[in-house]
């Protein structure tokens, strides 16, 4: 083994003593910053997770459509799309604003009119739904989202009516409209605020009727099949699809909203580097004291035919074992905390009396964590990089030294 | 051409305008046994710092076995250091994280990897020493002449050519110092290393074989003293 690192053991783990009070420390403070570090951006990154597939989920992966505009001959590029190598279903949708009242309470969702058949071929409708049963949603019927059944109160069973904006045109023509009465078959939540908020799904049926489209469509959804990227799907079926019809993934769809949770995790990483940096203070100042200390010592190694810059190494090596050390310790209690999150969650809300509020704001039944190879790998790097930039000051002190200068001060 | 195994050549040093060596010239040779004496503040750490080249000189040159070593860079110094020289200091000699056995095998791992030849050497000179057993023992337990004892071993570690022995009985009472003295003494004849041993003592002084004085920033022969006087 190398002097220098025999050396820098040593110091960090003397022969005969159980423990150094100092390295415990250093190793402690740094395990306590890698693991708050590590659980948090694994809590992040398992919110993230779960947002991103409830919008997958929602929304499909690819959706095509004309700018708002009508597609008339779905049916074409409806195959088109089908006879891609990539895709594994199609789904058509259209959709727009209508009044939705309920108990003379009124409301303008985006009413959703979908296929159902295809519909859950390429999206997860049937996870989400929180109360009734798709089973009975026919052209009669309506699926709200959660938000809005409870901003207008209503229930499963209930009867709602819809005016859309054909209807006020033929008003204007002091002809009588009467609404469209569907009868709510089913209401669901994903969890995600912006799918929750203020939607409703009908039958496409229903809602080409409601609007006058005919046979016409806003778009169609896709699903790709595993492993497909769907930003470069789009980048190449793009290339033959006629403007203004268009394919946009779902990061595309959400790209504001995926930027915030990516900012949002980059600024709680920012947030809790600085437990590490106290870490690495302490440590910097522990070995400053000990350089100060050990000052005859480095000039007796020199003595014994070590150079100054191999004592200054040693405690570069010394910040980097605390490093290593520190960092397997945290991410292994981290490991651990992560697993029994749930229960020590629980414990927490029960003693805090935060039960409700935690499952109306966060809506998970359980918190979401994950990580990867790589994720532990990053807090492992950046842990031991700035503990062997705390080992870099007093080893730039310690190669300041001279030798004669140091074996005369005892 | 001389058989000095490191020679100092008009030797001037200076700290701060303050002239603490003046046209120091002398060498030492194989197996010889040599001792600087001198009031405190004299220079005599100072000298042989600047032979172990620990320090440079402020005017003259330094030869190890005839080569200058002007030339000479920090690695090939701290090398020729570790072969050359084994150290023993007044105080703080021992590596406080290390264990006794660990501390006599250190400048060995400085310069090679520790073989089991080199174990039993370190337990041989520790019996050498009446130490024996005491390899895995804390050095903050060892008395002061166990921790002198321990050092002179550990300068022999190597089977270096020059002992340099700074005042190593300095810190002791007068009957160990003796034993400690003659346990040097005995291990450079022993081993076949030079010494050069810094002392007040002018007893130990006389059992070398050169004695010198250094006052006033000059070093002068014992003998010649005498003569002059």
């Amino acid at each position: 083994m190398n002097w220098c690192l025999y050396l820098a053991l040593k110091q960090l783990f003397p022969t005969g003593k159980k423990f150094s009070f100092f390295s415990t420390m250093s190793i402690l403070g740094v395990a306590l910053g890698v693991m708050v570090l590590f659980i948090v951006q694994s809590v992040m990154n398992g919110f993230q997770h779960e947002i991103r597939q409830s919008i997958v989920d929602m929304q499909g992966e690819v959706r095509v459509d004309a700018n708002s505009n009508i597609i008339h001959n779905a049916n074409g590029l409806s195959t088109f799309l089908k006879n891609q190598p990539e895709v594994v279903a199609v789904a058509h949708y259209a959709y727009g604003i209508v009044m939705l009242k309920y108990n003379n309470r009124p409301s303008f969702p985006i009413i959703k009119g979908i296929d159902l058949e295809n519909e859950i071929k390429v999206v997860e409708l049937r996870k989400f739904i929180k109360n009734g049963n798709i089973q009975d949603f026919d052209c009669e019927s309506i699926i709200l989202s959660s938000e809005l059944a409870n901003q207008i109160g209503a229930r499963v069973g209930n009867s709602v009516e819809i005016y859309s904006p054909i209807m006020f045109e033929i008003a204007q023509s002091d002809e009588i409209v009467l609404p469209k009465t569907l009868k709510v078959v089913a209401i669901y939540e994903t969890g995600y605020r912006q799918s929750d908020e203020n939607i409703a799904i009908v039958t496409l049926d229903t809602l080409q009727d409601l609007y006058g489209l005919s046979e016409g469509i806003h778009g169609i959804s896709l699903k790709l099949k595993p492993n497909i990227r769907p930003e470069k799907f789009v980048f190449e079926l793009n290339k033959n699809l006629t403007p203004p019809i268009h394919a946009m993934s779902w990061q595309e769809m959400n790209k504001d909203l995926l930027f915030v949770l990516k900012t949002e995790k980059t600024m709680m990483f920012f947030v809790l580097v600085f437990i590490l940096l106290v870490a690495a203070f302490s440590i910097t100042s522990s070995m400053t004291i000990s350089v100060v200390r050990k000052t005859h010592e480095m000039g007796l190694i020199n003595a014994l035919g070590g150079t100054i810059r191999q004592c200054a190494a040693c405690f570069m090596i010394q910040g980097f074992i605390i490093g290593i050390i520190g960092s397997m310790i945290g991410i292994a209690f981290g490991m651990v905390l992560l697993k029994f999150r749930n229960n020590i969650i629980s414990i927490f809300v029960k003693l805090c009396g935060v039960e409700d509020f935690m499952l109306k704001f966060y809506s998970f039944a359980q918190m979401p964590a994950t990580y990867t190879l790589g994720d532990i790998l990053k807090v492992i790097v950046f842990a031991v990089t700035i503990c062997c930039l705390a080992g870099m000051l007093p080893a730039k002190k310690v190669a300041k030294i001279k030798p004669a200068e140091a074996l005369r001060n005892e | 051409m001389n058989d000095y195994i490191v020679e100092l050549e008009d030797i001037q040093k200076k700290f701060e305008n303050v002239l603490i060596l003046k046209d120091v010239s002398f060498g030492i040779k194989e197996r010889e046994t040599i001792s600087i004496c001198g009031e405190s503040g004299a220079g005599k750490t100072t000298l042989i710092n600047i032979m172990g080249l620990l320090e440079p000189p402020t005017h003259g040159t330094i030869f190890w076995e005839g080569q200058k070593t002007i030339t000479y860079g920090i690695e090939k110094i701290s090398q020729l250091r570790a072969k050359i020289f084994g150290y023993i200091f007044q105080r703080c000699n021992l590596i406080p994280e290390l264990n006794v056995i660990e501390n006599i095998l250190f400048p060995k791992r400085i310069t090679s990897k520790i073989r089991t030849s080199d174990i039993e050497f370190a337990q041989q000179l520790l019996r050498l020493v009446q130490l024996g057993g005491f390899e895995e023992r804390n050095v903050l337990t060892l008395s002061g002449g166990e921790s002198q004892r321990v050092a002179a071993v550990r300068a022999m570690i190597n089977r270096p050519r020059i002992i340099i022995a700074d005042e190593p009985t300095g810190s002791l009472d007068e009957k160990s110092a003796n034993i400690i003295m003659d346990m040097i003494i005995n291990l450079c004849r022993e081993y076949g290393s030079s010494l050069l041993l810094i002392t007040h003592n002018q007893l130990f002084a006389k059992k070398m074989q050169t004695s010198y004085v250094l006052n006033n920033s000059k070093l002068k022969q014992l003998d010649c003293l005498e003569s002059e006087g």
